[in-house]
């Protein structure tokens, strides 16, 4: 029944919040990326590194029964901290090509639709619209990073039958997850100010893809011409490369301070968190 | 009554372009039109009162609570965008759902709310087409129904009408004056003054990021005492009549219309002249055929307040 009171007001309750504001963003942000085309097979084809290298460590753990395939080979086959290294340092060309389907659209769309003053007309604040997109990316990235990491992890430990590799390097379990998040984290970062630069996906996905396989190149051209190392801080990849050599305590890859990577992947995630914040408000702004 | 929206002193600027400039108003439960020209400051005082946007000075208060950073009174509110604000390759139905879900309902809830709010807006029959096909009434639909879906208190509706043909603005028009009788709060702004007085007779008028006015449209036309009242009688001896007024202090000026039976008289004291008027026509016996006020309409005390 209507009530024609026009004084009464229906509720005069506590207000709370709910407790995942942002799960419908994220839940609709993957349902919209598997329905893009080609996705799934592509999505499929970034899970084959991880067989691949989970074969590895089981020939290595039964080299006995594949020394055929590696007679005549100077180095033994052996799993250890640099083999993961080797296996993350592998997926991040296929990070890249995920974020250009899954992260490009994820600001792009809601500026290209106009969708943040209905996000923000809702209980809903600018820390769980950031939550939920970032938490798009963490879905994809951990399942290519994170998942196969501790799986691979894992698979060593039964494929060996012993303990004697947990004993040999019982900090690996925390670089696996360590790196894991340093990278997704960076990748978000990357990926929501990259979208949030236009409102024409495609023009984020080649910015995605672009900048990544640019920033290289110029690290190339400039340690062509200068042959200083350097000059690595200028590429993603080569930052990346770096930090994931201190986390798994190899040797850095080039001669420059791993942690000078770190610093230019954090200034450069600082002031993506800035220019997102400023960029992502309610309403369009009248200049 | 309850007062349901407060604001005081509110003023916004964008850089150097005002939009609001010292806004101290109450609004209480009904329907409140907040009416004037394209860039008159309408979109920005519903954004400062739907808190997305933040006022350089003044505060707002929405139920008795700040608005600014209090999201869960968002749940009490219901915002209708001027623009399009769709996800095209989405079908209607998971429009609404998907935004109802941002308001912490269970999925039960959602579909049932869902669905309720798309027969309110008569498009439940098109609720699994894409958004892609929708028509422009559609979308304007369907808009209103992602701010009525959760049953909030106040509905804020910036420029609802725009671009609808008459039958979806009758519908829309229908639909408004329904939700005014179950007690919530609906504020609807337009540049079309036809439009807000078929809803409403509770006006606010914006212009240059001033209020002008507020109140009943009525009212306000009284308010203006440097524009005479006009008042048209269509009788059957107008010149007879016109002697009877030319007497009269509160009437300023007689005219005579192009046609035989038309009268047009200016006055500055509405109430004495009607007062006087039913006694005339007895007296002369003259027979009267209509009586109009061509200026206590919105249109002219919009242009009379503005100056134009």
């Amino acid at each position: 029944m209507s009530i024609k009171e026009q004084g009464y007001t229906h509720w005069d309750g506590e207000l709370a919040p709910g407790r995942f504001p942002w799960k419908p963003i994220t839940r609709y942000g993957i349902k919209l990326t598997f329905k893009r085309k080609f996705f799934k097979p592509f999505f499929f084809m970034t899970l084959l590194p991880a067989v691949v290298f989970l074969a590895g460590i089981f020939i290595s753990e039964r080299i006995q029964d594949f020394e055929f395939m590696i007679k005549g080979s100077s180095t033994p086959f052996t799993v250890n901290p640099g083999y993961f290294y080797t296996y993350f340092t592998s997926v991040l060309f296929m990070i890249v090509l995920i974020l250009v389907f899954a992260g490009s659209g994820l600001i792009s769309d809601d500026l290209k639709h106009n969708a943040l003053q209905l996000y923000f007309s809702r209980p809903l604040k600018k820390k769980d619209f950031f939550t939920g997109k970032v938490a798009v990316i963490v879905f994809f990235l951990f399942i290519i990073t994170l998942v196969p990491g501790l799986i691979l992890f894992i698979m060593k430990l039964v494929f060996s039958g012993s303990f004697q590799f947990v004993r040999s390097f019982p900090w690996l379990p925390l670089s696996i997850i360590g790196f894991s998040v340093f990278i997704t984290g960076f990748f978000a970062c990357y990926a929501l100010f990259l979208s949030a630069l236009s409102k024409n996906r495609r023009y984020v996905s080649i910015m995605i893809f672009g900048l990544y396989i640019f920033s290289d190149i110029l690290f190339g051209i400039f340690y062509g011409i200068f042959r200083k190392p350097y000059f690595c801080l200028l590429s993603i990849k080569a930052n990346l490369q770096q930090v994931g050599k201190l986390i798994f305590s190899q040797k850095p890859l080039y001669d420059v301070s791993p942690w000078y990577s770190i610093l230019v992947l954090c200034l450069f995630c600082f002031l993506a968190v800035l220019f997102l914040s400023h960029k992502v408000r309610g309403v369009e702004i009248v200049k | 009554m309850n007062t349901v929206i407060e604001t005081d002193k509110l003023s916004k600027w964008y850089g150097n372009v005002l939009g609001l400039s010292d806004v101290s108003l109450k609004i209480k439960p009904g329907i409140t039109g907040i009416l004037g020209p394209n860039g008159a400051g309408k979109s920005t005082f519903l954004k400062l009162i739907t808190g997305q946007i933040k006022p350089n000075i003044g505060t707002v208060r929405l139920l008795g609570q700040k608005i600014r950073n209090n999201y869960c009174l968002m749940s009490k509110i219901g915002f209708c965008p001027e623009q399009d604000a769709f996800f095209d390759e989405m079908t209607g139905w998971e429009f609404v759902t998907g935004l109802l879900k941002l308001n912490g309902m269970s999925n039960d809830e959602v579909r049932s709310r869902a669905k309720d709010s798309l027969e309110i807006v008569e498009l439940i029959n098109d609720k699994d087409r894409v958004i892609r096909s929708y028509s422009r009434g559609m979308r304007q639909r369907l808009k209103i129904a992602q701010a009525i879906a959760h049953k909030p208190e106040i509905i804020i509706l910036d420029e609802p009408l725009n671009g609808l043909d008459p039958l979806g603005r009758r519908k829309i028009i229908r639909l408004i004056k329904e939700y005014k009788t179950e007690g919530k709060t609906i504020i609807i702004s337009s540049h079309v003054l036809p439009e807000i007085e078929a809803i409403t007779k509770k006006i606010i008028l914006i212009h240059q990021g001033k209020i002008f006015a507020q109140g009943d449209i009525h009212y306000i036309r009284d308010l203006i005492e440097s524009h005479p009242h006009m008042i048209s009688i269509n009788c059957s001896d107008p010149r007879k009549l016109a002697a009877k007024f030319i007497h009269k202090d509160f009437v300023l000026n007689v005219n005579f219309g192009t046609s035989q039976d038309s009268l047009l008289v200016e006055t500055n004291n509405r109430d004495k002249f009607f007062g006087l008027l039913p006694s005339l026509f007895v007296e002369e016996k003259i027979d009267v055929f209509s009586i109009t006020s061509p200026d206590d309409n919105l249109q002219a005390v919009f242009d009379y307040l503005i100056g134009s």
